[in-house]
């Protein structure tokens, strides 16, 4: 039966996630991370796009400032959410790091589909022999599990 | 004795930058989620739900929408607050 990954309770977001989906979790997020720390793909523009596109100088004073800040806060997120797989409450911070590593996941299997079919009538009609269709899929489920973690968290807001 | 000539040296660019706000610009993606970025705002600016509803629809519905100003260090740690969430935003000098 389906039930919620993610549920609000006293002031935390509990974490439940099915043991197959824990699995699947355990095989793409070191992916993730070995992606971030190779930074040869592509993709990975999607993850620091430019602060500045319409100064160059700017740009790369923007890039020394922030050094490796933002590779160095993805990849300490990724190991909190391996480490709350099996299960875990999380705070305010902590939700923060789970939302971030689940949608950079999504916004890389965004770039590996034609991320403007994205909603499209083309891609929801993915024909299954696609190379592309597991790809759709993992997209939509972490996706999935990216809504119901907002929804659950969406009450740390008073209003 | 002569006493050197001191040209100070001014860094124009700065203070301009001190007297002339920058703001923080937010791009449409197809890909982020609408609560996501909902979500985001708030969190980052401390937005009522509203206003962040709003923000985020004019993302979607515009292409872009300011979503902060300030000094250029302010507008710098936002557009590195909107790119850890997986954003895509940029700072730009509000002429």
């Amino acid at each position: 039966m389906l039930r919620r990954r993610f549920k609000w309770k006293s002031g935390r977001v509990v974490v439940e996630i099915p043991p197959d989906e824990q699995e699947m979790l355990r095989h793409v997020l070191p992916q993730l991370r070995e992606m971030l720390m190779a930074d040869d793909d592509p993709a990975l523009r999607r993850l620091a796009p430019p602060a500045r596109p319409d100064d160059e100088e700017a740009e790369h004073e923007y890039r020394d400032m922030v050094g490796d800040d933002l590779l160095r806060t993805r990849l300490e997120a990724i190991e909190l959410v391996e480490n709350g797989i099996e299960g875990a409450s999380l705070d305010e911070d902590q939700v923060g790091a789970w939302m971030q590593s689940l949608n950079a996941l999504r916004l890389i299997l965004g770039e590996r589909l034609d991320i403007d079919m994205i909603g499209n009538e083309a891609l929801t009609d993915l024909d299954p022999d696609d190379d592309r269709a597991p790809v759709l899929a993992l997209f939509e489920w972490i996706g999935w599990l990216l809504e119901q973690l907002v929804e659950a968290a969406m009450n740390e807001f008073d209003d | 004795m002569t006493a050197p000539l001191v040209t100070p040296e001014v860094d124009t660019g700065e203070q301009v930058s001190f007297d002339r706000p920058w703001k923080v610009i937010c791009w449409d993606d197809p890909v982020n989620l609408m609560s996501y970025v909902t979500f985001v705002f708030r969190k980052v600016f401390g937005f009522s739900k509203e206003k962040a509803h709003r923000l985020m629809m004019q993302v979607h519905t515009e292409g872009r929408a300011v979503v902060s100003s300030g000094n250029r260090e302010k507008a710098e740690l936002d557009v590195f607050r909107l790119h850890e969430h997986g954003l895509w935003a940029t700072l730009e000098r509000d002429d």
